[in-house]
């Protein structure tokens, strides 16, 4: 199943790219896809099929989501980004 | 110890201050502050009792309770009885990263409630040095002046010649003056003429919102200039430097990186795609023109450099170029917000300019993009006769900014700040003001963001993402932001009082990431520097008490119930690019009966129990 996934500030940085589609039916599926394509996105964002402190993840601009067994459906789309605000 | 006039000079009063007498002071603290009195040109070494010390700390906490035993709360915030505050803390001055901040507090003159901002570097380090906690200065100067505090030390020099300059000048002119170990706190012109929002500046930061800048101006003092060579003792200090050691290790790992490499601008993008990125006046949550004046964007096309403040490891801060040789300009999250989508602007190079602009008149950028995004509106929904002015128009964001100094029509009503404009222009244009209790909301939509929206309804000094850390929420599980219960006070008010702490101790809040346990670390941190033996808990305590010391400061002052709310606009209206964002007035009175009860207030937020602030 494919995904899309767009990518906010560090893990943008990281892998050079805004956008980009993965797959994986659950989470940790996607993060796992990502970190093998990216290797400075996995040094640095993802350990393995989670993501590192500091960062989230969230579906289609809903709902935030960090467990790596979150299911996700056929054209979703995953936002990776920074877990901090302020400024 | 009474108060001793200053020996006169031909010119303004001069001289040495009373001779300090020897304080017992406790590690990391001199045990003493100073006052000093502008129109009787007097000053006093007054003592600090270590109960109250370790019951507010230093920063925001010690400075509210200095305020209320100024009895500041019931006085006009730009009269020569009005009180303000210069706090450090026990970390200024330690190996402890982010450690080099100060604390200034008083009536704010836009809010008319409690304002503590902050900000940071050598100003603080110096200030500690001259062997005081903090510097309180009531009265009003005869003439335009600088307050030099020269260790024990203190004069008032004249200073009309400075009076106008902007604050890069002003900073220069003082250096070439006193020399470069002085450190200054400055107004611009926008503290001169008392604008609601004005910031003091210490080498182009500012401690920025609610308008310390004014009550300073008012006071006729144009900058404070301090140096000093009183070091505190640490209690512990090779387990102080092995900790601190640690601190900054972890402050260069991936929970500071967005930080490090982008800013805090590097919101921006994000809060886009989420749609809470407050545009035209809170009219939308995302604006087209992002991507033009995004970090990322800007980083390729001029970023020139990086800085960082004094014993900072993180270095947050980027400074981009301008085009044409107009100089530099550090660039946040708040005045990309507040001067760029917020009026409709997509030009970085207007947006540049514009922040530049606020640093150098010395006004706040939230505050100042919000009232003019809120003027342009009125103006194109016909309350305001300017149809230049519109969302969108570059040139109409600039000139605006330069008549809140300038003066004029419209200059007169801008620097007012948005609620008082509003209440001016009337046609019920306060529902779409975009302030909380008087304060121009941050760059968060309310809307999108519910748990965020309670820390604004809530705060004491109005809206502000400083003093309420509640998106932390939105943006994890923990709740659905866009539909928050009950469930969302017991976490805004952990965020609350994690700021609370944080501000009175004083870290930064951007190292927040790298701590695994905040209270019982900070702890652990607060033992070393001064022997207390005191746990996580207690600062639990401490950060609700200082929290509680604020609402009571603002109680004394006149505060209702009714100011706990948010503009009609943001309660009445769903965002149109994200409907399910709605925010009604019954579901934000229930979380914010639901955030007095959790505190232990009333249900409509009185004190039960004044007894935890009356020992000031």
């Amino acid at each position: 199943m494919q995904v899309a996934v767009e990518l906010f500030g560090i893990p943008r940085t990281r892998a050079g790219v805004a956008r980009t589609t993965a797959v994986g039916k659950c989470l940790g599926d996607v993060l796992a896809d990502l970190s093998a394509r990216y290797p400075q996105l996995a040094d640095s964002c993802i350990d393995g099929r989670c993501l590192r402190p500091g960062f989230t993840a969230n579906v289609g601009g809903q709902r935030f989501v960090t467990d790596p067994q979150t299911t996700l459906e056929e054209g979703d789309t995953v936002l990776l980004l920074s877990l901090d605000a302020g400024g | 110890m009474g108060p001793e006039r200053f020996p006169t000079s031909k010119t303004l009063l001069e001289g040495p201050g009373s001779p300090k007498m020897t304080f017992h002071s406790i590690p990391a603290y001199h045990g003493c502050y100073l006052r000093v009195d502008l129109t009787t040109a007097t000053s006093e070494f007054v003592p600090l009792d270590e109960a109250v010390l370790r019951s507010y700390l230093g920063g925001s906490g010690l400075g509210v309770a200095l305020l209320l035993r100024e009895g500041a709360a019931t006085v006009d915030p730009l009269s020569p009885a009005a009180a303000i505050a210069f706090v450090f803390s026990p970390l200024v001055g330690s190996p402890l990263t982010t450690s080099a901040k100060f604390a200034v507090v008083s009536k704010s003159p836009l809010t008319e409630r409690i304002n503590d901002s902050l900000a940071s570097s050598a100003f603080a380090i110096a200030g500690k040095k001259t062997g005081h906690d903090a510097i309180v200065l009531v009265g009003r100067a005869l003439c335009p002046s600088v307050l030099v505090i020269d260790d024990d030390r203190v004069r008032l020099d004249p200073a009309a010649e400075l009076w106008g300059l902007t604050n890069r000048q002003v900073q220069q002119q003082l250096k070439q003056r006193y020399g470069a170990d002085f450190q200054f706190a400055t107004i611009g012109p926008a503290g001169e003429r008392m604008v609601r929002y004005a910031t003091i500046s210490h080498d182009g930061r500012h401690a920025g919102r609610g308008g310390s800048g004014a009550v300073l101006g008012a006071k006729n003092v144009k900058a404070v200039a301090v140096r000093g060579s009183r070091r505190c003792k640490w209690a512990q200090p090779d387990e102080l430097a092995a900790l601190a050691k640690d601190l900054s290790d972890r402050s260069f790992g991936p929970a500071t990186a967005k930080y490090r490499e982008l800013g805090t601008a590097s919101n921006l993008l994000a809060f886009n795609r989420l749609n809470v990125l407050p545009t035209r006046n809170f009219q939308q949550g995302s604006f087209t023109g992002a991507v033009a004046i995004s970090p990322e964007e800007l980083n390729v096309a001029r970023e020139r450099s990086r800085a960082s403040c004094v014993a900072c490891t993180i270095g947050c801060e980027h400074v981009y170029g301008l085009r044409n040789g107009q100089g530099e300009v550090r660039l946040e999250y708040e005045n990309l917000f507040a001067l760029g989508p917020l009026c409709g602007i997509g030009n970085p190079d207007v947006v540049l300019q514009a922040s530049q602009k606020c640093d150098e008149l010395g006004i706040d950028t939230i505050s100042a993009g919000g009232t003019i995004a809120f003027a342009m509106e009125c103006a194109e929904r016909g309350f305001l006769d300017m149809p230049w002015l519109r969302f969108g128009e570059g040139p109409a964001l600039l000139r605006a900014l330069d008549s809140i100094v300038a003066g004029g029509p419209l200059g007169e009503l801008l620097a007012q700040g948005s609620r008082r404009m509003a209440l001016e222009v009337g046609h019920d244009t306060i529902r779409f003001a975009p302030q909380v209790k008087g304060l121009e909301i941050p760059g968060y939509d309310p809307r999108g963001l519910q748990t965020m929206a309670l820390g604004f309804a809530v705060g004491t000094r109005g809206a502000d993402h400083n003093r309420s850390g509640a998106y932390e929420v939105d943006f994890s599980e923990a709740v659905d932001r866009r539909n928050v219960g009950a469930e969302a006070a017991a976490l805004a008010i952990e965020t609350e009082d994690k700021a609370a702490l944080m501000d009175s101790l004083i870290l930064c809040k951007f190292l927040r990431g790298v701590f695994r346990d905040f209270f019982a670390e900070s702890a652990e941190i607060l033992q070393l520097v001064t022997g207390w033996e005191v746990g996580g808990e207690e600062l639990r305590r401490t950060a609700a008490r200082i929290v509680t010391a604020k609402k009571h400061f603002n109680i004394l002052a006149g505060w209702t119930p009714a100011e706990d709310t948010l503009p009609e606009r943001i309660l009445r209206h769903p965002l149109p690019d994200d409907p399910r964002a709605q925010l009604s007035p019954e579901r934000l009175n229930s979380l914010v009966t639901a955030y007095n009860l959790a505190r232990g207030w009333t249900a409509d937020g009185w004190l039960n129990d004044e007894s935890v602030v009356s020992d000031l």
